[in-house]
């Protein structure tokens, strides 16, 4: 007692006060948040780059370039939507999927875009698959925002449905002087999206260490779109701007050869 | 003493951290909100084909979409808002217009419908190309021949204004004014345009009587004309040729203009026939200018053709007064109430 007592006496009023503060910095956490140092929000970053003939040419736009029919062509667009993101360790089997599927607009005129940034369970993969193109349910789905607000101009409006890929620019081989090649169509046959799995590149493997950052570089080849396994000359067809058979074989010739994992990065 | 009392102030204080933490929670997130409305479901509707998931009908919300559907900056001269197009004496359709004005004193392609019982339709316009209604404002928006606006433009002019900023934030709870939430607005403005008051209705309802001459024409159409324009809605939502020859100028080929299949050949969307008095002329480019003329249409005047719907193989024969009566019948389609409803009228 004799003891007990005066530790009553001197610590009790230092807990109260001990408790208020805690209340009072727990109330004002919102605050607080803002000086906290940001966790990093990603480990793997895509990096797009555009060129013609596989990776042997960057792309320029407003540049002109030659297609596998010799035909001149100056593109002054060139876009995608991409989603849909999986990773693949073929030997385990072990499948990373993102939880919440998003949706990218790659432009190669704003080159904020053409660099994504997620975030991944940390481990070693060789395989990697995403969609090029926009699921039946966001074609049907009413008013869309973000990448697929309709204002981004990648919608159809007299004939509901997205874009979901847009190559386009001037030709001599074009009586009117310029091609148009928007890619799209949802539904049965006419059905444009691509899942486009890809090995990287023999030896190197998506190697993910935890805290660590790796880089995946594709090469986004426009050349792609006119040839193999379908032949798009633009003297014969300067405008693809509807569902239907055309836009189906173009997507089947970027969806075989337009998209390559260059390179990858692991961060030591 | 001193000890006990110290205790009991800072516990008591402690509490009431919590509490004033607790209630500060409370009113952040639940700052009243927008009022949710129910949309009317008339007797012997189906459910409705639009499912308000992502966008619930509320009453800011309607507001919003009533502001928009009225105001000329959702066109490039600011002279073309919806309602331009879509007036509500006519029941939401052009009055008296074979085809409607647009921007630059452009004709569009085809007479505008009127706009009511929206949440049941299936498709919109007389094509079926669009297959949302949340999205169908992006069309005359964007129509060189109707509003000709862009859309990002829309968007700046309605960011700049301090009433729409406002008005979006009592509707969706923050001042952010993008494509998606305008369309959100519009969509649930022009699904509150519901049509069911009609005389049809109310005997319907065991409330009035047909005279003799409606109910002649009601036993016509029903022996006749409800296997494409069914009770309650008067339409089936299906697409069909009533082999209306073929526009030489215009050469619209309807259907067959989304479908690219040739069997959609001069295929149009079968429209209801509520309120079908006011919304004079008709078919999809306006061709007619009375319901007597549609009725010759059907009685003498339909084209064969390889897509022709089978069921005016022979025409549908109809005398004189077979044509009297069912004209008295389609009158009893116009609901009074709902052209004179001041929710739906110009703010
Ligand atoms: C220049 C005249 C004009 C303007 C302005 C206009 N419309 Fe229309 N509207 C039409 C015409 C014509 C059609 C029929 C189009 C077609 O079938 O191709 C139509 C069709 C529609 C339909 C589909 C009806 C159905 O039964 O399928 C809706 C809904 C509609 N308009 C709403 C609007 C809204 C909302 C706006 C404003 C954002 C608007 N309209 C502006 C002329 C106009
Ligand atoms: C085979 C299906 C079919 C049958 C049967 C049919 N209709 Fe129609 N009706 C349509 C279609 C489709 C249209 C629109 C045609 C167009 O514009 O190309 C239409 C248009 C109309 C219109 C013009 C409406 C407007 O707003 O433009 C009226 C009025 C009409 N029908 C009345 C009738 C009556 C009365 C009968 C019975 C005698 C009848 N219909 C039978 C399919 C049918």
């Amino acid at each position: 007692m004799k003891l007990t007592h005066p530790l009553h006496r001197v610590h009790l009023p230092k807990i109260c006060f001990g408790l208020l503060f805690v209340t009072a910095v727990f109330s004002c956490q919102k605050e607080l948040h803002f000086d906290k140092v940001p966790e990093k929000d990603h480990n793997l970053v895509l990096r797009f780059k555009p060129v013609v003939s596989f990776d042997s040419v960057p792309l320029v736009l407003g540049k002109t370039y030659k297609n596998y029919f010799k035909e001149d062509y100056t593109p002054t667009g060139f876009k995608f939507y991409i989603h849909n993101f999986q990773l693949e360790n073929t030997d385990s089997g072990k499948i990373f999927k993102l939880a919440k599927d998003k949706y990218y607009l790659v432009d190669f005129s704003d080159t904020t875009t053409m660099e994504i940034k997620i975030t991944i369970a940390p481990y070693v993969y060789n395989r990697f698959s995403f969609t090029i193109g926009v699921d039946s349910a966001q074609n049907v789905g009413g008013a869309q925002t973000d990448a697929l607000d309709p204002a981004k101009g990648m919608f159809w409006n007299w004939n509901t449905g997205y874009i979901m890929a847009k190559l386009e620019g001037t030709s001599p081989k074009s009586p009117t002087g310029r091609f148009e090649y928007h890619i799209g169509g949802f539904s049965g046959e006419e059905n444009v999206s691509k899942t486009i799995p890809r090995l990287f590149p023999f030896p190197t493997n998506l190697d993910m260490k935890p805290g660590k950052e790796s880089i995946v570089y594709i090469t986004c080849d426009a050349n792609a779109w006119f040839f193999q396994p379908w032949d798009i000359k633009i003297a014969d067809n300067p405008v693809i701007a509807t569902p239907g058979l055309l836009a189906t074989q173009v997507a089947e010739n970027y969806g075989s050869k337009g998209f390559t994992i260059d390179s990858v990065y692991n961060e030591p | 003493m001193t000890v006990r009392w110290t205790i009991r102030l800072c516990l008591l204080l402690f509490l009431g951290c919590l509490l004033v933490n607790a209630c500060n929670k409370k009113s952040g997130e639940g700052n009243s909100g927008p009022h949710p409305l129910t949309l009317p479901q008339p007797a012997g509707f189906p459910a409705p084909q639009y499912s308000f998931t992502g966008n619930p009908l509320t009453q800011e919300g309607v507001e919003l979409g009533r502001k928009l559907f009225y105001d000329g900056k959702l066109s490039k001269d600011g002279n073309f808002p919806c309602a331009s197009c879509h007036q509500q004496f006519a029941a939401f359709a052009t009055f008296d217009h074979p085809l409607s004005h647009g921007f630059d004193n452009q004709f569009t392609l085809r007479n505008s419908p009127g706009l009511f019982n929206m949440a049941w339709n299936k498709e919109m316009h007389w094509d079926g190309g669009i297959n949302n209604i949340e999205v169908q404002p992006l069309a005359p928006l964007t129509a060189p021949n109707e509003m000709a606006e862009n859309i990002n433009a829309v968007i700046s002019k309605l960011q700049q204004d301090e009433e729409y900023k406002k008005m979006f934030t009592a509707a969706f709870g923050s001042d952010t004014i993008n494509t998606q939430r305008m369309l959100f607005a519009i969509t649930q403005f022009v699904t509150s345009l519901v049509s069911a008051n009609s005389k049809y209705d109310k005997v319907k309802q065991g409330s009035a009587n047909f005279s003799q001459t409606e109910q002649n024409g009601y036993t016509l159409f029903q022996s006749k004309c409800i296997s494409c324009h069914p009770e309650p809605l008067f339409t089936d939502h299906s697409f069909r040729n009533v082999g209306l020859p073929l526009d030489p100028f215009i050469k619209d080929y309807g259907r067959m203009r989304i479908t690219n299949n040739r069997t959609d050949s001069l295929k149009f969307k079968v429209p209801s026939l509520r309120n079908v008095a006011l919304t004079f002329p008709y078919e999809h480019d306006g061709r007619f200018s009375s319901i007597t003329s549609v009725l010759d249409h059907y009685s003498s005047g339909v084209q064969n053709g390889p897509t022709l719907d089978p069921l005016l193989k022979n025409k549908i024969p109809l005398t004189n007064a077979e044509k009297f009566y069912l004209l008295e019948f389609l009158k009893t389609l116009t609901d009074s109430s709902f052209i004179n409803d001041t929710r739906f009228s110009q703010p």
